[in-house]
C-alpha cells in the first residue's frame, strides 16, 4: 500500500486536511522519510488554509523555507494537517474543517494547536510532521498524543512561509517518534535564512553529532511551581519517576523557584493577541482570502463583513483582545506592562540556568481532556501554563513521552517537558535522548493500525 | 480611566468600539458573548498589575537582534499573475474594491 493510501485508509481522526499523492524523493539525509506539514505552513502544492474559512482554497505561490529544505533533504511530503484556526487553541477543536480526535481515545482532544500533526505521527500515519509552537502548540499536543514534540530556540528555524500568528513567539518545530528523528529533521530545516529577518545569524550547532553521548554531571532544575496540586496525580507521579530515572543516570537535582510561572499565561494572553491583531489585519477580503458576497457600499463594510464571516469565534476573540490591549489608554497598562514582565521572565530563566543545565517538569497539568469539555476560554488557556514562558523568553523546549495515566478509563500519555537556555538545543536533545534511551514509553502506540 | 489600573469589566460600547477598530462586524448577541468572554479573560490577566515592574525596560522580542540588511540588488519577485491568482475579485489586472473616495472610516 502506498503512503497516500495508508493515510487515506487510516485517518479516522481528521488529522489531515489534505492528503497528497507522493512524489519520488531526491537523495539526502531524510531520503524517503514521510513528513506531514501543519496547515499554517505554506506549500506550493495543495492549499494552505490555517484551519480557517478565511483561507479556504488559498494556494500559495511560494514554499516556506522549511518545505524547500525538507524536499532538498529527500523527505516525502504527504499532506497538510489540521490545526486550530490560525494556530489559536489548545485542543484542535477550533478548526473550520472539524475537530481532530486523539488516537488513544477518540472521545478526547489531541491537544493543539498542532493537533493534526501530533495525531499523524502518534497514529503512525507518517514518520514525522512539522508544527508551530507559539505558547505550547507543539509540545502540548505531543504530550497528549504520546510523541516527541520539539520547539527549537526562537530564530533557529526560519519562519518564512509560516503564516504569522504572534511573530515574536512563533517557532516551527517537529513531531517525531524519537529524539533522534527530531534532531535529524531539525538539523535539515534550521540555519540562517535571509528571508526571515529574525533568523539567528550565527553558526547553528550540530544537533546529531553527540546526540547519544550522555552528559556527565548533569544538573536538573525542578521548579517547585511545576509540581503539585495543579497537576493530576498520575502526572505528578510520572514526573517523579522521570526524576528518579535521571538520578539513576547520575544526574543531580537542583531545587528551583520560578515564581513567574504563574503569570506566564496572563502575559502570553496580552502579548500573543496583541501581535495577532496586527498580523491578522492583512485579511481584508481584497488581495486573498474570504470576501463577503454581500454588496458593500464602502471599504469599511467590505472589511468588517468579510472578516466577520471568515474568522471563527476564537480568532475573533483574540483579535478583539489584542486590539483592546493595544488601544489608546490601555497600551501602557496592558501591553507595555506585559513586555516588562517578559524581561523579568527572561531574567528568571537566566538566573535559573546559572545553577542547572535543564529545567524539568510536566508538559501539561492534565492528560488529554474530553472533546467539548472546555467551553470557557480561560480554562482552555491554562493548558499552556508550563509551556508559554518558553516562548515568551524564546528558549528551547521539548516534550517526550514519560508515562501513562489510567485514571480516566483509557490509557492516556503523559509528557515530560525539558527546557534549556537560548541556543543550547544540542544539549537539550542529548538530555532528552538520555531519558529515551533508558525508557520505552516512546515505543508504545495507540490501538491497532492497519 | 486611570491608565495604571486595568479594568476587568467591559461595557457594550467598549466591545462595539474594539470590534470597529478591529474591522469586525458584530451582532447584538455577539456583543454580549464577547463581553462575557473578554471580561473573564481580563479578570485573569489583571494579576499582571500585581507584578512589580518599576524600572524594568520592556522587552519586545526575545532575540534583541539588530536589523539585518541585505545587499541592495535586484532579485526575483512574484509575477502579477501570481499575485492576483488568490484575489476573490479582480478587474483586468487590478484588485476590485468598492468605492474609496468619499467614504468615512
Amino acid at each position: 500500500m502506498s503512503t497516500t493510501q495508508h493515510i487515506k485508509k487510516n485517518d479516522i481522526y481528521n488529522a489531515f486536511h489534505e492528503i497528497w499523492e507522493t512524489e519520488e524523493p531526491s537523495d539526502g539525509v531524510l531520503h524517503g522519510l514521510c513528513i506531514a506539514i501543519k496547515d499554517n505552513i505554506v506549500t506550493k502544492k495543495g492549499t494552505t488554509t490555517c484551519g480557517s474559512k478565511m483561507l479556504k482554497g488559498y494556494n500559495s505561490p511560494f514554499n516556506a523555507t522549511v518545505v524547500d529544505r525538507l524536499e532538498n533533504a529527500g523527505a516525502v511530503l504527504v499532506g497538510k494537517t489540521n490545526c486550530d484556526e490560525f494556530a489559536m487553541g489548545s485542543s484542535t477543536e477550533h478548526c473550520a474543517w472539524g475537530p481532530v480526535k486523539n488516537p488513544w481515545d477518540t472521545n478526547r482532544v489531541p491537544g493543539g494547536s498542532s493537533g493534526g500533526s501530533a495525531v499523524a505521527v502518534a497514529a503512525n500515519l507518517c514518520d514525522a510532521a512539522l508544527g508551530s509552537d507559539t505558547g505550547g502548540s507543539i509540545r502540548q499536543p505531543a504530550a497528549l498524543c504520546g510523541v516527541v514534540g520539539y520547539k527549537p530556540t526562537y530564530g533557529n528555524v526560519s519562519r518564512y512561509g509560516l503564516v504569522a500568528f504572534a511573530s515574536s513567539l512563533d517557532q516551527i518545530g517537529t513531531f517525531t517518534h524519537s529524539v533522534e528523528d527530531a534532531a535529524k529533521i531539525t538539523q535539515c530545516i534550521s540555519g540562517y535564512d535571509e528571508l526571515d529577518s529574525t533568523s539567528y545569524p550565527e553558526t547553528h550547532p550540530d544537533l546529531c553529532e553527540n546526540l547519544k553521548n550522555p552528559i556527565k554531571h548533569l544538573r536538573i532544575g525542578v521548579p517547585s511551581q511545576y509540581i503539585g496540586s495543579n497537576n493530576e496525580t498520575a502526572v505528578n507521579d510520572a514526573i517523579q519517576d522521570a526524576i528518579d530515572t535521571y538520578k539513576k543516570l547520575g544526574a543531580s537535582i537542583v531545587e528551583l523557584e520560578l515564581p513567574l510561572t504563574d503569570v506566564g499565561i496572563s502575559t502570553y494572553y496580552v502579548l500573543a493577541p496583541a501581535e495577532a491583531s496586527s498580523n491578522l489585519a492583512r485579511y481584508d477580503g481584497i488581495r486573498y482570502g474570504h470576501r463577503t458576497d454581500e454588496l458593500c457600499s464602502d471599504l469599511f463594510e467590505l472589511y468588517s463583513k468579510s472578516r466577520a464571516e471568515g474568522f471563527g469565534d476564537e480568532v475573533k476573540r483574540r483579535i478583539m483582545l489584542g486590539t483592546y490591549v493595544l488601544s489608546s489608554g490601555y497600551y501602557e497598562a496592558y501591553y507595555n506592562n506585559a513586555l516588562k514582565i517578559r524581561r523579568l521572565i527572561c531574567e528568571e530563566y537566566k538566573t535559573a540556568f546559572e545553577s542547572c543545565d535543564v529545567i524539568l517538569g510536566p508538559t501539561t497539568p492534565t492528560v488529554a481532556f474530553p472533546l467539548g469539555s472546555t467551553a470557557d476560554p480561560v480554562s482552555m488557556y491554562l493548558n499552556d501554563v508550563y509551556t508559554a514562558n518558553t516562548n515568551i523568553a524564546g528558549i528551547c523546549g521539548i516534550s517526550i513521552p514519560c508515562g501513562f495515566s489510567e485514571e480516566h478509563g483509557s490509557r492516556l500519555p503523559i509528557g515530560l517537558h525539558l527546557q534549556c537556555a537560548w541556543h543550547e538545543d544540542a544539549k537539550l536533545l542529548r538530555i532528552a535522548q538520555m531519558f529515551e534511551s533508558a525508557t520505552t514509553f516512546h515505543t508504545e502506540r495507540p490501538g491497532a493500525i492497519a | 480611566m486611570n491608565e495604571n489600573q486595568p479594568q476587568t469589566e467591559l461595557t457594550d460600547d467598549e466591545i462595539r468600539h474594539v470590534a470597529h477598530l478591529a474591522r469586525l462586524a458584530i451582532t447584538v448577541s455577539e456583543v454580549s458573548k464577547a463581553k462575557k468572554d473578554l471580561t473573564a479573560i481580563f479578570t485573569h490577566i489583571s494579576r499582571l498589575s500585581a507584578v512589580d515592574t518599576d524600572g524594568v525596560q520592556p522587552l519586545d522580542h526575545p532575540t534583541e537582534l539588530l536589523n539585518h540588511l541585505r545587499e541592495d540588488t535586484r532579485s526575483d519577485t512574484l509575477s502579477q499573475q501570481q499575485v492576483l491568482a488568490n484575489a476573490p475579485v479582480i478587474k483586468d489586472v487590478y484588485f476590485a474594491v468598492p468605492k474609496v473616495l468619499g467614504e468615512s472610516i
